[in-house]
């Protein structure tokens, strides 16, 4: 699974450390995300997304290889 | 929603503390051989012929084994500042780690020792399980930090 977290950090114009915050989660975890090293979960996935304020598949999208 | 089971944060600085005391505490046990005189008690009597024997133990690896396998314990599953979902499976993976880490040294031990010697190892055995599983989420809690500041 891919993420396009960065992105959307950029346009929302925050750091890894507020958007960690704001979801609740350390900084290391968002990350690892953003390096595709880390799978969130359902819950986490959600809550990143409506952070963003954008559906789900816009910030995460299925990879071939899944 | 999520039950976990583990300790709060607040217990791992102490349960450190205990830990790295135990280890010493250990070390020296099995270097000197000697046990405190303070530690020890009077567990009973018997009668021995006519005399009534007091039975008298150490109680030093007693003290120190149960200590170290709870502050260890403790510091293990004590939650991180930020307990999050990443954590947990760092958690997770030096646990299944640690215990293949584990018996695969007691599987060596097995092939290559005997009698007393073996009897040794498998009292390090008690503890060495939760000792690798530490060692093993320290140093990929340390490895996370890293990657996080070499961003920076």
């Amino acid at each position: 699974m891919k993420n396009k977290i960065k992105i959307q950090r950029a346009i929302k114009d925050i750091t890894q450390a507020q958007l960690a915050e704001i979801i609740g989660v350390s900084r290391q975890t968002i990350n690892a995300m953003e390096k595709g090293k880390y799978i969130p979960s359902t819950v986490l996935s959600l809550k990143i997304a409506r952070y963003f304020e954008t559906p789900l598949e816009e910030v995460f999208s299925l990879e071939d290889e899944d | 929603m999520n039950q976990n089971f583990l300790f709060p944060h607040s217990y791992k600085r102490p349960a450190l503390i205990v830990l790295i005391i135990c280890i010493l505490f250990s070390i020296y046990l099995s270097v000197f051989g000697s046990e405190p005189d303070f530690l020890n008690f009077n567990i009973g009597e018997k009668m021995r012929g006519d005399e009534l024997k007091v039975i008298t133990r150490n109680f030093a690896f007693t003290i120190d084994g149960i200590l170290l396998i709870i502050s260890s314990i403790v510091y293990g599953f004590s939650k991180e500042k930020v307990e999050d979902e990443y954590i947990q499976k760092i958690r997770l993976e030096s646990l299944v780690w640690a215990v293949y880490i584990n018996y695969a040294l007691v599987i060596i031990t097995f092939l290559i020792l005997y009698d007393i010697s073996f009897l040794y190892v498998m009292v390090y055995n008690l503890f060495t399980v939760l000792i690798i599983f530490n060692i093993k989420f320290y140093i990929s809690k340390t490895k996370l930090n890293k990657s996080l500041s070499d961003e920076e």
